[in-house]
């Protein structure tokens, strides 16, 4: 081999290595963990769209069956609802139960809540089952869907039957927990 | 349903299709979304892979003039266990951070190739060189890497562990000292020897240490942090409070003393200064710790000669009377002239003349590498180094547990640390200290912990990412 190849290929060589490092900046650029400082919610939502999906725990799946019949589901799950002004709720506040007054940020798409330890909010009390309920992003507004929980979501003191959307500053209360959706 | 982009999707699936439909979408869609990491991992693996055997490839073309195909054989598996380890991270840790493995993996290709090298240079015969040796502890520490992951499931367990951690940490530091185990290579008692096999213990004793100092700083980080006395614009630590910082300090102090080893004393009390700061938020512990070291260095300087030997040697390294003098700055200068020789696109692998500098493939081997691919390499080694190292400080600053931010901080300053203390001897920044630099130089007990280092960053990465928002109990 001539001395001028085995000169391009050792500067080949480092070019691919510099594009190597560049490669990994690159991914980095768009990488989850760098958007979490941005938009945090989103991305974590991303990273994790099923936290505790239904699907993955088996006995749970079937809740999924007895979802509404079309004519009693709420409209906002059914056709665009309009858009809150404002835009939707982006805040979980804790109002009462042991942890009051913490605050968390809502993920973009669902939060599932449950005792289970893949919840996004995990509720380790007397009163909630696994797999309790979730909430979900539906058209822009939120929706709270009981997974056929044994002592039930309560929404506003109503036992949550269907999915539902959650207005703001409204409680939802699950075992001893409640917690409001804040913009 | 949930999907990146926005609502146009989920206005395609309606809330009453059936519960079939509902099953397949969410199933899909789990499948999907956390491959993207993974892919993205399998992608820049096989760049890994290009680069490693393009660099063994060059390092023949230039010493031998042509291919000599059995090594390839050798690192065509560990490639593969690098896949493995790549697969079970797909299953067991969908989340885990995808730039950790490649970049590890061209750091300690880079490596092997160089030790290769300096085979080759020697004239050593295939299967007895320390590349092949090097190859094979690489394949042990993948291995060891991997049994990491799959057995440590979540990083808070080792929270429990914390005290067998620091009971562990400190056998592994005295292990050298034993009689008759304990080994001493180049002055420095840092390694045991069972039969003719060398480990240096110390190298684990980093991990246990910064997984006790992670477990213990969590608890007791309250009374570090709120009491004290205001001096000068800081809030120094009650007197009572100092405890801890001055067992680590006895700790390092015997290590200088004992084993002879600047370097390894060096870097568990940075790691410790570190990981208090970080746990407090106090400047105050750098300060009185950088002085308490400082003060120990000077008086190790008076008092110990081979401490006091570095140093004159570094100030002074282009003396001929240093130059010359047994264990003066031969080595560090020889490693000056090989780096000065390289320019700045090196000499290209394989037609340097690393060899000349004395344990060019272990203290040395940035010397070599820095050499043979010139400051433009040089750089580019420098830059992975501080993507892992940032990689690993992202990992804690967006961990929820105050243990696994601790943890995945400590593990990340431990390598940086030991990073800056390696090529900022060689380079003549600080006094020439001997450690290993991490992934890239020769020897097993080094790769061994490194590699278990990033398995334990990969893990709290997976955990980092798939834990709950909130727990309320």
């Amino acid at each position: 081999m001539s001395d001028l190849t085995l000169l391009i290929l050792r500067l080949v060589f480092l070019v691919v290595l510099w594009a190597f490092v560049f490669a990994v900046v690159y991914a980095l650029r768009s990488d989850l963990f760098g958007q979490k400082v941005r938009r945090q919610a989103a991305d974590a939502a991303a990273a994790n769209p099923f936290p505790s999906s239904p699907v993955a725990a088996a006995p749970v799946a079937p809740v999924q069956v007895p979802l509404p019949v079309p004519n009693d589901a709420p409209t906002a799950a059914v056709r665009p609802m309009t858009p809150t002004p404002g835009g939707p709720a982006t805040r979980l506040i804790i109002t009462g139960g042991p942890k009051e007054g913490l605050e968390i940020e809502l993920p973009r798409e669902q939060l599932t809540i449950g005792r289970s330890s893949e919840s996004g909010l995990v509720i380790r009390d007397d009163y909630t089952s696994t797999h309790h309920a979730r909430l979900m992003m539906w058209n822009n507004a939120w929706v709270v869907q009981d997974l056929d929980s044994t002592n039930g979501t309560y929404l506003d003191g109503t036992r949550v039957t269907v999915p539902t959307p959650i207005p703001m500053n409204t409680p939802i209360k699950i075992g001893t927990t409640s917690f409001e959706l804040r913009r | 349903m949930p999907s990146r982009s926005n609502s146009d999707t989920a206005q395609q699936i309606p809330i009453d299709a059936g519960p079939r439909a509902n099953f397949t979408e969410s199933i899909r869609i789990k499948l999907r979304v956390p491959a993207r990491l993974r892919n993205l991992e399998l992608l820049l693996l096989l760049l890994a892979f290009v680069i490693d055997a393009g660099a063994v490839a060059l390092v023949q073309f230039g010493a031998l003039g042509g291919i000599h195909t059995s090594i390839f054989y050798l690192l065509a598996a560990l490639g593969i266990l690098i896949l493995v380890l790549h697969f079970v991270l797909r299953v067991v840790a969908t989340n885990a951070d995808p730039l950790i493995l490649p970049i590890i993996t061209v750091l300690n290709g880079l490596g092997i190739a160089m030790i290769y090298r300096l085979d080759l240079a020697r004239g050593v015969d295939k299967m007895q060189g320390d590349g092949e040796r090097q190859i094979i502890w690489t394949a042990l520490a993948i291995v060891l890497a991997l049994l990491v992951i799959v057995v440590i499931r979540n990083h808070r367990v080792l929270q429990r562990y914390r005290y067998v951690a620091m009971f562990s940490g400190i056998v592994l530091l005295l292990l050298p000292m034993i009689p008759h185990l304990g080994h001493t290579i180049n002055g420095a008692r840092l390694w045991i020897r069972i039969f003719d096999f060398t480990f240096q213990p110390g190298e684990l004793g980093k991990i246990a240490l910064a997984i006790f100092f992670a477990g213990y700083l969590v608890t007791a980080r309250d009374s570090l942090s709120m009491v004290g006395t205001k001096v000068l614009g800081m809030t120094l630590p009650r007197a009572r409070d100092l405890g801890p910082i001055l067992v680590v300090f006895a700790a390092s102090m015997a290590v200088l003393i004992f084993q002879k080893d600047l370097g390894t004393s060096l870097l568990y009390f940075g790691l410790f200064l570190v990981m208090i700061y970080v746990a407090t938020g106090r400047a105050s512990w750098i300060v009185l710790g950088l002085g308490m070291f400082a003060v120990g260095a000077l008086v190790a300087n008076q008092l110990l000669s081979y401490v006091n030997g570095r140093i004159t040697g570094w100030l002074d390294a282009f003396s001929p009377e240093y130059y010359d003098k047994e264990g003066g700055s031969f080595q560090l200068v020889q490693g000056l002239f090989g780096l000065a020789h390289g320019g700045i696109i090196g000499t290209g692998l394989g037609s340097g003349r690393p060899d000349l500098t004395p344990l060019a493939s272990s203290d040395y081997i940035i010397s070599a590498l820095g050499e043979e691919l010139g400051l433009v390499g040089l750089f580019a080694i420098l830059a992975l180094y501080l993507l892992f190292v940032s990689r690993g400080f992202r990992i804690g600053f967006a961990g929820q547990d105050d243990f696994g931010r601790l943890l995945a901080v400590g593990l990340s300053f431990v390598i940086a640390l030991q990073v800056f203390i390696v090529i900022g001897g060689v380079t003549r920044v600080i006094p020439l200290t001997g450690l290993t630099t991490p992934f890239l130089a020769a020897g097993g007990s080094s790769l061994v912990a490194n590699w278990i280092i990033a398995a334990l960053l990969l893990r709290l990465s997976d955990s980092v990412r798939s834990q709950p928002r909130a727990v309320i109990e």
